[in-house]
């Protein structure tokens, strides 16, 4: 999943590049909102490490 | 001034893509894997250097701050909390210290870092860019600022890569021992 969420931001900066910043700037929001899902499933799942 | 904050903005997407390299290079040479809270705080970092390669791209703006602030923002409360399970006393912590610290902690310094960097540059820039169009923005991203989106770029791709050989298309495990593609390799 943050393989997807890494390339997503990598296909963000390209579309910024080629000159479309709406379109970057969506991916960009769409890659922050997953990232924010997947550190939730993390901290209401805490580690076995935290203990 | 729009110079210097140019050149600032350069630096904080190299510095961002160099953060990352640095990772790349303890993961290889300590062989030690990211755990996936590691790699979300890598996502952050990325986050962060988005919004100054806009910068580079579209002319220095208050929503390209912005969108930095809140990766930054992001960075703080994932390395935060890692910090966090390992505070208590007696508790063993994840991985080794580098120069004293653990990563999650050095995380945690360099979000701080990138809040302040970004503040100063806020100050420095004065009046938003919005006279310059598209076409004079594009013509400036050259040389140094757009060696500086391309390293950004290739280090984001190599990250990406390097979270699918780990973890694959799911869930990564809390304290990974070895790459996910090793066991979906044909023997």
């Amino acid at each position: 999943m943050t393989g997807l969420i890494f390339l997503a931001a990598a296909i963000a900066m390209m579309t910024a590049l080629a000159g479309y910043r709406g379109v970057a700037i969506g991916l960009f929001g769409m890659s922050a909102v997953a990232a924010v899902l997947w550190l939730d499933r993390y901290m209401t799942e805490p580690l076995k490490l935290s203990f | 001034m729009g110079l210097l904050v140019r050149l600032g903005n350069a630096a904080g997407t190299a510095g961002i893509a160099t953060i990352l390299l640095i990772a790349f290079g303890l993961q290889f040479g300590l062989q030690e894997l990211p755990c996936p809270l590691c790699n979300l705080q890598r996502v952050a970092f990325v986050l962060c250097g988005f919004g100054f390669l806009l910068n580079l791209r579209f002319g220095v703006q208050p929503l390209h701050y912005g969108l930095t602030l809140l990766g930054a923002l992001f960075g703080l409360v994932v390395s935060g909390f890692q910090a966090l399970l390992y505070i208590a006393p007696g508790t063993a912590a994840h991985g080794v210290p580098v120069l004293g610290l653990h990563l999650y902690t050095w995380s945690l310094i360099l979000f701080f870092a990138v809040i302040t960097c970004v503040a100063a540059l806020m100050i420095f820039s004065g009046r938003p860019e919005h006279h310059n169009t598209d076409h004079q923005a594009a013509l400036r991203f050259h040389g140094v600022y757009r060696l500086a989106a391309y390293l950004l770029i290739a280090a984001t791709l190599a990250n990406a890569a390097n979270s699918f050989l780990l973890c694959g298309p799911a869930d990564c495990p809390d304290n990974p021992t070895g790459y996910w593609i090793t066991n979906h390799l044909p023997t």
